[in-house]
């Protein structure tokens, strides 16, 4: 009997029809340990309780693809390119540092090629890929105006949809801070096209954007941070809230800086208007990729009773074109988040990133709730004039 | 191998409807757990929700001679859940009610697909503990961990899971359901079928309820780190230690391979110039905590080159954090790993440990060992470049020799990962011939068909 389960007759893992076919990088692919630690991580594997719906089998479907023991147009190697989010939670608790959202971007660069890619996120892509648009559509919707900024001082990237969805958020930050250059003949970062089976064009966007914009980049939306961070490197890009917490432009008391601003209740020094119970939903990208999260909480504990959400760390389901391509796991996430901020009774819940902030919006507005949900950046900047 | 009969698939699918799965890439993704070098994948595998289900699909499974393989979160390290002769992987991970945590009888009652993180959670709600404490605690289900019988750090005082199982209800072969001990503290009426199933990896009967005694929270708990010119050095601590009182909660060394690894990874501050590593702690009420933890130093004080003594829960987390990444700091540097876990009786520690670091230098094989001094149980680590045979190979050899040797120096193969399809061939030498035939004897009168398993336990 000893013989008979050695690992020469199970089969070893080099079995395969085929050569390595090069979708994946090798290094990447080879971190993984297949140790499981990132199951409970990962919200699509919450949801069906399925290996190939976890990150470790996702990883053993890549493998898999990369050597040919699985077709290429193999069934579950589609829904599961689809059916995860991205959110990139499992790269936190991930004892072997894989890189799951480098390997995702590579897989969709396969799996979601040309006609293969989900139809909804194809005038997507071609819009965002297209300064002119972008440009028109903040002239329409007034986003920030053309300004040169104080020397020395980050250029504001304005996004491309969020240009056209949320364009106070770039006026807001730019009244925030008065030093932040603006300059609207910008493009799209390319987070979108790297997230959707366009990994070159996503990157060389984000390089387009770093050469168009010089300096230190000042991003309002974390998933967008994550991406340019990620090609154009750490140093040149902050996001809003880490920007601004830096600069305390007017936040929280009028003496600021290091004033005991750990305040519980809304006291008489924030703005009477202000509400006092406010969550905050995490940017996966800012949190997973960039390890933003102290920041916006620290802003927001000095303007109101800041509400940790049960589950503000993960994610809310629009998770960029998700919420288009997986309407119904994307509602169903959605749908526990709002149950936990009806709970938790809130008067606003902050978002950090454009897409979290529709997706929030649309269901609170479903549930009818009394809670609105906010870019942090027009939170901070107060009631409009 | 069998290939499972039509029928069999469409009874699942009237049984469970969606929630059987027959896509070859799910089905090649339930291939393999946490276990390098073994791979098998299953023709379908189910998610049933109750024991009524799991009856069911053991009727099903009976009726048609389809084995079944019982599976997790598949976290183990022995392969104890890669269906090598395909047929029906039964996954318990949407079995997830945590029916009762208990202060007043200090017991948990759970489905089998709860998460020990889960559980830990539940119990600390109440000021309780769940004691198994395995490195996967987050991810691994209760279930698995009673199949497998997992320890972890705190293995020295506390034990492993045996001991806190108070009950099981269990589906065998025939779809017939049994329920074996119960909530009470003594109960001697029977064979203890209960430990009998606690760590028969799923060859025996699927579990499908555990009740789980829980122990309270101490109320402190302090660690300290020494360092040693050699592991010889560390071993003959650890000895003396364990000879000077009452076992701690926490006897824990690695050697400079994994100070080095660790270091490289987790950047906290370890001694880079040492030979070994002994983290050691205790729990329970302060006084007594401190004056354990003194006495620990005060042994080490003997042979250690240097001791610091954790200050702040912050430092002792620290220190806790560098033993449990052990595994994956070592991981970095080849694409595979082989994990191992043999025990030896504790005065044969420092003799394990230098057998190991020969076995490894003699095969030319990068070999780390962390592990539960404490307990005598040792995890030596093999890093490999998975793409190079040779180097497999060799690996395989070096832990021939270190799992007889293990054994020849009255020890085992397995302290706390279990047997499964990676040391069954090893199984024989641990036991003996007429031991071997009592459990397969003991296999066929629970599962007469072998249907359960196959090629584990028993078979």
């Amino acid at each position: 009997m000893s013989e008979q389960t050695s690992a020469e007759q199970t089969g070893s893992e080099q079995t395969g029809p085929g050569a390595p076919k090069g979708i994946f990088s090798k290094d990447l692919l080879d971190a993984c340990i297949s140790c499981g630690f990132c199951l409970p991580a990962c919200p699509t594997y919450a949801l069906t309780g399925q290996e190939q719906s976890s990150p470790r089998g996702r990883i053993t479907l890549m493998r898999l693809l990369e050597t040919g023991d699985l077709a290429p147009d193999d069934a579950t190697l589609a829904e599961e390119a689809s059916l995860c989010l991205g959110c990139r939670a499992c790269e936190t608790v991930c004892p072997a540092g894989v890189q799951y959202g480098h390997l995702l971007e590579e897989w969709r660069d396969e799996q979601w090629s040309g006609l293969k890619r989900p139809w909804i996120v194809r005038p997507l892509l071609l819009v965002a890929n297209r300064k002119w648009v972008l440009r028109i559509l903040g002239l329409v919707r007034r986003s920030a105006r053309k300004r040169s900024g104080a020397t020395g001082q980050p250029t504001l990237m304005l996004g491309c949809f969020e240009r056209g969805l949320f364009p106070s958020v770039s006026r807001g930050i730019a009244a925030l801070d008065p030093d932040l250059a603006v300059d609207p003949d910008q493009g799209c970062c390319g987070a979108l096209h790297a997230h959707n089976g366009e990994l070159e064009q996503g990157r060389d966007l984000a390089r387009k954007l770093g050469e168009r914009l010089p300096g230190t980049i000042v991003t309002t939306s974390g998933g967008c941070a994550a991406h340019l961070a990620d090609v154009i490197g750490r140093e040149r890009v902050v996001e809003a809230s880490e920007w601004l917490l830096k600069k305390s432009t007017g936040i929280g008391t009028e003496t600021d800086t290091n004033t005991d601003t750990n305040t519980d209740t809304n006291t008489d020094a924030a703005p009477a208007q202000r509400p006092l119970c406010v969550g905050l939903q995490d940017s996966c990208h800012l949190r997973n990729g960039l390890g933003v999260w102290k920041e916006p909480r620290e802003l927001l504990g000095r303007t109101a009773t800041y509400v940790e959400l049960p589950s503000a760390g993960s994610c809310c389901g629009a998770a960029g074109t998700y919420a288009l391509v997986r309407k119904k796991e994307s509602r169903a996430i959605l749908a526990k988040k709002i149950a936990e901020i009806e709970a938790a009774d809130l008067d606003l819940v902050i978002a950090v990133n454009p897409g979290c902030l529709r997706q929030l919006q649309t269901g609170l507005r479903k549930s009818k709730s009394r809670t609105k949900a906010v870019h942090i950046v027009d939170y901070l900047r107060g009631p409009k004039v | 191998m069998t290939e499972i009969p039509p029928a069999a698939i469409a009874d699942l699918q009237a049984l469970l409807g969606e929630r059987v799965l027959t896509e070859p890439g799910a089905l090649a993704a339930y291939g393999r757990d946490a276990t390098p070098l073994f791979r098998h994948a299953p023709d379908v595998v189910v998610q049933p929700l109750t024991t009524e289900e799991v009856a069911g699909v053991m009727r099903i499974a009976t009726r048609h001679r389809v084995p079944v393989t019982t599976r997790g979160a598949g976290t183990n390290l022995c392969a104890a859940t890669v269906p090598l002769s395909g047929g029906i992987v039964l996954s318990t991970t949407r079995m997830t009610a945590l029916t009762e945590v208990s202060r007043d009888e200090m017991l948990a009652v759970c489905q089998p697909g709860v998460t020990a993180g889960a559980l830990n959670r539940a119990a600390a709600a109440v000021g309780l503990v769940y004691v198994p404490d395995p490195g996967s605690k987050e991810a691994s289900t209760v279930g698995g961990n009673v199949a497998t019988c997992a320890g972890g750090l705190r293995g020295l005082k506390y034990g492993v899971t045996r001991q806190y199982v108070l009950g099981l209800e269990a589906v065998l072969p025939d779809g017939e359901v049994i329920r074996t001990g119960g909530r009470l503290v003594k109960d001697v009426a029977g064979y203890d079928l209960t430990r009998l199933l606690v760590g028969s990896e799923g060859t025996l009967a699927v579990i499908t309820e555990i009740t789980m005694a829980l122990v309270p929270n101490p109320a402190a708990a302090r660690y300290g780190v020494a360092y040693f010119e050699s592991m010889t050095d560390a071993s003959e601590a650890v000895r003396d230690i364990v000879a000077s009182g009452p076992a701690p909660a926490t006897l824990e060394f690695m050697d400079a391979v994994c100070v080095a690894a660790v270091e490289d990874f987790a950047h906290l501050g370890l001694r880079l110039d040492a030979g070994a590593l002994l983290l050691f702690g205790d729990d329970g009420e302060p006084d007594a905590v401190d004056r354990s933890v003194a006495r620990m130093a005060e042994v080490c004080g003997k042979r250690a080159t240097h001791i610091e003594l954790a200050e702040s829960v912050a430092a002792a987390e620290d220190l806790l954090a560098a033993r449990r990444c052990n595994l994956p700091a070592l991981a970095r540097s080849g694409s595979m790993t082989i994990l191992e876990d043999v025990t030896v009786p504790r005065p044969k520690l420092a003799e394990m440990v230098a057998f190991v670091a020969a076995t490894a230098e003699k095969h030319g094989v990068r070999i780390g060992t962390f592990g539960h001094a404490g307990d005598g149980n040792l995890h030596p680590t093999a890093v490999v470049d998975g793409d190079d045979p040779a180097a497999t190979a060799a690996a395989m050899a070096a832990f021939d020799e270190i799992f007889r040797h293990a054994v020849d120096l009255g020890g085992t193969i397995t302290g706390e990962h279990g047997v499964g399809a990676a040391k069954l061939p090893y199984l024989e030498h641990r036991l003996g011939p007429e031991q071997m035939a009592l459990l397969r004897r003991i296999k066929g009168a629970f599962d007469p068909l072998g249907l359960l398993n196959p090629g584990k336990l028993g078979s």
